[in-house]
C-alpha cells in the first residue's frame, strides 16, 4: 500500500509541473509529503515562504510599472495553512483553509480563507489588493499619471450549508486611492488641457443577506443586497501653471475642484430551480435600484487662450437612477437519456435617467443656467433553444438558435432657464433584431481523443455601434488528445463580421486565432511545457472627421484599417535532480508583426493625414520574457529557492512619438519552510 | 491459489468492516465506506479532508448518499469480485462524460453556482466534471480541482493563455486573480449586454451586471450622462477583455481610432442618430485632438458633462 501511495502522490507530483509559466514566485515545489502533524484531533499542514525581490530596469520605467512592477524588498511570497478535523466533528470548526501571497508590498497582494463546520456554518473571505500603475498619456506638458491602489475584499457566510435551509449573509468593500486621472479644460474645451493628478478616493461597501430553501424538489434563493458607492475626491492647484503648448496663452493661476458622489444601488435577487429526471428549470428575476446625488464645485481664475482674464466657476448638482428589471427562464427537458433540449428566455430593462443642473458663473458678470437631462433606455427580450443529442460514446451533435430583440431610447433635453422657449429635446430610437443559428459535432474516436468543431451563423438588422456583430459568422474546431504523460491539442477559431449600419460607414473586421500546446512527462524528472498561437485580426471603415493644416475641413476620403499579426509563443522545462533539486526554465514571447511594413509610414507618403493614418494602422512590438528558477532540498522541511526573470518590451515604432521601450532585471531569492 | 486466499481474505475483511457500520451495510447492495478503505486505503487516508467527506461525518444520511457509494454506486458487487473497475457501479474513469455529469449532477444539481449547467458550453462541447476535478488527489484547496485553476483553463484555451501573457492584461498569471472571477465553468446566466446572446460562460456580479464592474465599481454609475456602448454592449466594445500589446487593454493602440469607430463623420448637427458628432474644432492633425480621452476623461459616464469632459 505504501508503494501504490508513492506511485500516487508522484504521478501528482509530475502532473503538477506541467504548468503554465508564472511569475516568479511563490515556489511551486512542495516540501516533503504534505502529511502535516496531527494535534489533539485536527491535522495541520502549514508553509512560509519568506524571501527578497529585486529588480534592475532600464528604458521606460514608467511602462515597466505600468506592465509587471514589482519592486524590491522583503516578501512573505506565500503562505498556505490547512486545519482539518480527522472526525468531522470539530468543537469549533472542521476545517480552516488559509493561503496568502505577495504579502509585504508585492503590487499584487492575496489572502483568502475558509472557516467552515459541517453542517452549520461556513465562512469564506478573499482579500486582494493592486498596485494600479498607468502613466496614462503625455499631454499639456506633463503626465496624468495613475498610480492608485485598489483593494477588494469579500466575506460571506452561510448558515446550515448543508442543510435544506440555508441563511446567508455577505459583505464586500471596494477602495482606490491614490493619484488617478483627471484633467480641467481650462476656460473653453479648445485650449490646451491641464495634467490634474486628482487624488481619488472611491469607497463602495456592499451588504447581503439571503435565504436557501428547498421545498417540493425546488430550490428558491432570495437575497436582498444594499450597496453604497461614494468618491470624495478633491483637488487644489498649488502655484500657476500654463499649457505648455506655445501657441497657447491659456494660464491656469488658481485651480479647486470638489465633487462628491454617493450613490446606492438596492437590488433583490430571486431564483428558483430544480433537477429532475425528465426536466428541469430554471428561473431568476432581479431587480436594482441604482441612484445617484452629486455636486461638483470648480473655481478656475487665469488667462485664456487668448490670453484675457478669465474668473470661472462651475457647479453642477443633481441626480441620477437606473432601475434595472432582468429575468431569465429556462427550462429543460430530457426526453431521453441522449437527448437534452433547453430553452431559454431572458428579458432585461434598463432605464436610466436624473438631471443635472450646470451653473457657469463667468467672470461675475453674468450667470448662465443650463438644465440637462439624458434618458437611455434599453429593453431586450430573448430566446434560445439548445438541442444536445448522444448518438454513441464517441459521437454526439448540438445546435442551437437564438432569437432577440432589443430597443434603444435616448432622449437628450436641455434648456437656458433664462431664455423663454429655450428648451430642446431630441428623441432617437433604435430596434435591432438578431437571429443566430449555431451548431457542433464532438468525436471521441478513442478516449484520450477528443475532436470538436462548432460554427455560429448570425444577423442583426441595426447594430449600435459600426463594431457591433452584424452579419457575423465564426467556425471553430478543436482536437485534443489528453493521456496522464502526454498531453496534446490544436485549435482553430475564426469571426467575419461585416456591419454597415444605417448611420455610419461600413466596418468589417475578420479575427483568426490557430494554437497548439504540448506538455509531456518524459520521466518523473523530465518535463516539457509548451504552446504557440497566432492571433490574426484586420479590420477596415470608413471614415468622416475633421483635419486641415490651415483650417480642419471635413475629410471623407480616408479608411480606417488596422492589422495586427500576433505570435504568442512560451516553452518551459523542468528537470528534478534527484530529489534534491528542481530547476524549471521557461520563456514566453509575444511579438506582433503588424502588416510586415518596416516604418511607420510608408516610404512616398507625404499627406500629413495620411501619414497619421498609416503611422496607427499597425503596432508591431515585441515583449518577451526568459525565466530560471531553482529550488534546493535543504532537509525535508526546508527549501532555499532563487529565481530570475527578464522583461524586454520593445515597439518598432514609436506612437505619437513616446518612446516607451523598457527591459528589466528581476529576481528573488526565499526560503520555503513547511511542516 | 494465492489470489483466491488474498480476495477470501479481502472479503472477510470487507465484510466485518460492513458489520462496523450498521448505517451503511445491508441494504440495496451498499456496503459503506468502511468496506471500501480496506483496500483503497491510499485514498481514504486523506479523504477527512474531502469536501464529500461530510456525508461520512454526518451519520445521518442514507446509504446510497454516504461516503464512497455515493457517488460511485452500491459496493457489493465489486467486493464480492474482489476488485475490478468493470464491477464498480459508477467507475468513472470508465464513464462517458455525459454520464460522468448525470453522476455528479445528483447531488451538485441543488447547487446554486450549476444551475445553468444544461445550457453551458462546456457541457455541448462535452467538457464534464471529470475534465477539471480530481476527486480523490485534488492538489488545490478548494472545488477539488485537478490543476491550480488557471492550468486548468489554459489547457484548453491556448489563445487566452497568450493573451494573459501580453503587456497590458489582467494580473491572472500574478495570482491576483484567477479564470472564475469574471467566468462560471458551470455555466452562467444569459447575459444582459449585446444581445444577450454571447458569451455564455461570463458570469454576472453585483445580482445583474458585467463581472468587470464588480472591481471597477466607479465606472458603475448611474450617472445622468452614460456611455451608451458600456450598457448597451458592455466593456468589450472598447477592450479586450483578457490581455492586449495596447495599454488598457484597448483594442486600438492610438485611442482616437477607436473613437472614430463611432464618432465618424461630421454635420452641422451634432447628433448622427443619437450618437455624437465631431465638431469641426477637432482637428485630428493637432495633438491635442488624437488623445481624446486626455479631455474626455469620464469617458464611462459623467454626471457633470454630456461629453464627459468633467
Amino acid at each position: 500500500m505504501t508503494a501504490m501511495l508513492k506511485r500516487c502522490c508522484l504521478i501528482f507530483a509530475v502532473c503538477g509541473t506541467l504548468r503554465a509559466q508564472e511569475t516568479i514566485a511563490p515556489t511551486p515545489e512542495a516540501v516533503g509529503i504534505a502529511r502535516g502533524g496531527d494535534f489533539a484531533n485536527y491535522n495541520i499542514v502549514d508553509s512560509f515562504e519568506l524571501g527578497y525581490r529585486w529588480r534592475a530596469t532600464g528604458g521606460s520605467v514608467d511602462t515597466y510599472r505600468s506592465d509587471v512592477n514589482y519592486g524590491d524588498g522583503i516578501r512573505l511570497l506565500a503562505t498556505n495553512l490547512s486545519i482539518n478535523s480527522k472526525e468531522g466533528h470539530g468543537r469549533w470548526f472542521d476545517e480552516i483553509v488559509l493561503s496568502t501571497s505577495g504579502l509585504g508590498n508585492d503590487p499584487y497582494q492575496t489572502a483568502s480563507l475558509r472557516i467552515q463546520k459541517n453542517g452549520l456554518y461556513r465562512y469564506d473571505m478573499l482579500w486582494r489588493e493592486d498596485d494600479y500603475y498607468n502613466p496614462c498619456l503625455v499631454i499639456s506638458g506633463g503626465e496624468h499619471l495613475m498610480d492608485t491602489v485598489r483593494g477588494l475584499q469579500n466575506h460571506s457566510l452561510t448558515l446550515f450549508p448543508e442543510s435544506h435551509f440555508q441563511v446567508e449573509l455577505g459583505y464586500s468593500r471596494n477602495t482606490d486611492n491614490g493619484p488617478a486621472l483627471s484633467t480641467v479644460q481650462g476656460f473653453d474645451t479648445f485650449s490646451s488641457a491641464f495634467p490634474v493628478f486628482e487624488n481619488v478616493k472611491q469607497q463602495w461597501n456592499e451588504y447581503s443577506v439571503g435565504i436557501l430553501a428547498d421545498w417540493a424538489g425546488l430550490r428558491f434563493i432570495a437575497r436582498h443586497t444594499w450597496d453604497f458607492y461614494k468618491d470624495d475626491s478633491n483637488y487644489s492647484l498649488t502655484g500657476a501653471e500654463t499649457s505648455g503648448v506655445a501657441t497657447d496663452p491659456t494660464v491656469l493661476t488658481s485651480f479647486q475642484r470638489s465633487e462628491p458622489n454617493h450613490g446606492s444601488n438596492p437590488g433583490w435577487f430571486g431564483n428558483v430551480y430544480g433537477s429532475h429526471k425528465y426536466w428541469a428549470l430554471n428561473a431568476r428575476l432581479t431587480y436594482n435600484l441604482g441612484t445617484g446625488g452629486f455636486a461638483l464645485n470648480e473655481v478656475t481664475t487665469g488667462l485664456n487662450s487668448i490670453g484675457a482674464a478669465e474668473n470661472r466657476q462651475v457647479v453642477v448638482s443633481g441626480d441620477a437612477q437606473r432601475p434595472v428589471v432582468a429575468g431569465d427562464f429556462s427550462f429543460s427537458v430530457f426526453p431521453t437519456s441522449r437527448l437534452s433540449i433547453v430553452n431559454n428566455t431572458a428579458v432585461h430593462d434598463t432605464r436610466i435617467d436624473g438631471d443635472s443642473s450646470f451653473t457657469e458663473f463667468d467672470n461675475g458678470t453674468g450667470t448662465s443656467t443650463t438644465l440637462n437631462f439624458k434618458f437611455l433606455g434599453v429593453r431586450t427580450v430573448a430566446n434560445s433553444t439548445d438541442l444536445n443529442y448522444r448518438f454513441n460514446n464517441w459521437f454526439s451533435a448540438y445546435a442551437g438558435f437564438t432569437d432577440s430583440d432589443r430597443q434603444i431610447r435616448f432622449l437628450e433635453a436641455f434648456s437656458f432657464p433664462s431664455v423663454a422657449g429655450s428648451a430642446v429635446s431630441d428623441l432617437y430610437q433604435q430596434t435591432s433584431h438578431l437571429n443566430a443559428g449555431s451548431f457542433g459535432v464532438r468525436f471521441r474516436p478513442l478516449r484520450p481523443l477528443s475532436i470538436n468543431l462548432e460554427g455560429e451563423v448570425g444577423h442583426a438588422d441595426h447594430p449600435l455601434a459600426p463594431m457591433s456583430d452584424r452579419n457575423y459568422h465564426t467556425l471553430g474546431g478543436r482536437i485534443q488528445y489528453r493521456a496522464r504523460k502526454l498531453q496534446l491539442s490544436t485549435g482553430y477559431r475564426e469571426l467575419d463580421n461585416e456591419n454597415a449600419p444605417l448611420s455610419f460607414t461600413t466596418y468589417s473586421s475578420r479575427s483568426r486565432q490557430y494554437n497548439a500546446a504540448a506538455s509531456f512527462a518524459l520521466r518523473d524528472w523530465l518535463t516539457f511545457d509548451a504552446s504557440y498561437s497566432k492571433l490574426h485580426l484586420d479590420t477596415v471603415g470608413g471614415l468622416a472627421f475633421f483635419a486641415g493644416i490651415q483650417s480642419p475641413q471635413l475629410q471623407t476620403s480616408y479608411d480606417s484599417i488596422y492589422i495586427s499579426n500576433i505570435h504568442a509563443a512560451n516553452a518551459g522545462v523542468r528537470f528534478g535532480i534527484g530529489r534534491r533539486a528542481d530547476l524549471y526554465a521557461g520563456y514566453t514571447i509575444t511579438k506582433d508583426t503588424g502588416d510586415g511594413r518596416s516604418s511607420a509610414v510608408p516610404v512616398g507618403v507625404t499627406d500629413p493625414i495620411a501619414a497619421l493614418l498609416d503611422s496607427v494602422q499597425t503596432f508591431p512590438l515585441t515583449y518577451q520574457s526568459p525565466m530560471a528558477r531553482l529550488s534546493i532540498r535543504i532537509t525535508p522541511k526546508l527549501r532555499w529557492n532563487a529565481g530570475w526573470q527578464f522583461y524586454g518590451y520593445g515597439e518598432l515604432f514609436h506612437l505619437l512619438g513616446e518612446n516607451q521601450n523598457f527591459h528589466a532585471n528581476t529576481g528573488y531569492t526565499s526560503v520555503l519552510w513547511s511542516f | 491459489m494465492i489470489l483466491s486466499m488474498r480476495g477470501l481474505s479481502l472479503a472477510v475483511m470487507a465484510a466485518g468492516a460492513a458489520a462496523q457500520n450498521p448505517v451503511t451495510s445491508g441494504t440495496g447492495g451498499y456496503v459503506g465506506s468502511n468496506a471500501c478503505k480496506t483496500c483503497h486505503a491510499d485514498v481514504w487516508l486523506n479523504f477527512y479532508k474531502n469536501p464529500h467527506f461530510k456525508s461520512v461525518a454526518s451519520g445521518d444520511l442514507p446509504p446510497s448518499r454516504t461516503g464512497c457509494e455515493s457517488c460511485h454506486g452500491p459496493g457489493e458487487a465489486h467486493v464480492a469480485a474482489h476488485g475490478g473497475k468493470a464491477t464498480i457501479p459508477n467507475a468513472f474513469s470508465l464513464m462517458p462524460q455525459a454520464k460522468a455529469l448525470e453522476a455528479c449532477l445528483t447531488c451538485h444539481a441543488r447547487d446554486f453556482q450549476k444551475a445553468n449547467i444544461r445550457r453551458s458550453e462546456h457541457t455541448l462541447a462535452d467538457v464534464a466534471c471529470t475534465s477539471c476535478h480530481s476527486i480523490h488527489h485534488s492538489p488545490t484547496p478548494k472545488f477539488l480541482l485537478a490543476k491550480k485553476q488557471t492550468e486548468l483553463c489554459y489547457g484548453c484555451h491556448a489563445g487566452i493563455r497568450a493573451q494573459f501573457e501580453m503587456p497590458s492584461k489582467h494580473r491572472v498569471n500574478e495570482g491576483f486573480m484567477e479564470c472564475s472571477d469574471c467566468h462560471n465553468p458551470h455555466g452562467a446566466f444569459a447575459p444582459t449586454w449585446r444581445m444577450s446572446d454571447h458569451p455564455r460562460m461570463v458570469d454576472q456580479a453585483l445580482n445583474n451586471e458585467e463581472p468587470c464592474l464588480k472591481c471597477h465599481v466607479d465606472k458603475r454609475g448611474p450617472f445622468v450622462y452614460e456611455h451608451p456602448p458600456v450598457r448597451v454592449e458592455g466593456c468589450e466594445i472598447c477592450h479586450f477583455p483578457h490581455g492586449s500589446t495596447n495599454e488598457r487593454l484597448l483594442r486600438r493602440p492610438v485611442v482616437f481610432t477607436l473613437c472614430l469607430g463611432c464618432h465618424n463623420g461630421g454635420a452641422s448637427g451634432t447628433r448622427n442618430n443619437g450618437v455624437p458628432l465631431q465638431t469641426s474644432p477637432h482637428n485630428l492633425l493637432d495633438p491635442r485632438f488624437q488623445r481624446c480621452t486626455a479631455c474626455h476623461v469620464r469617458i464611462h459616464g459623467s454626471n457633470a458633462d454630456e461629453t464627459f469632459l468633467r
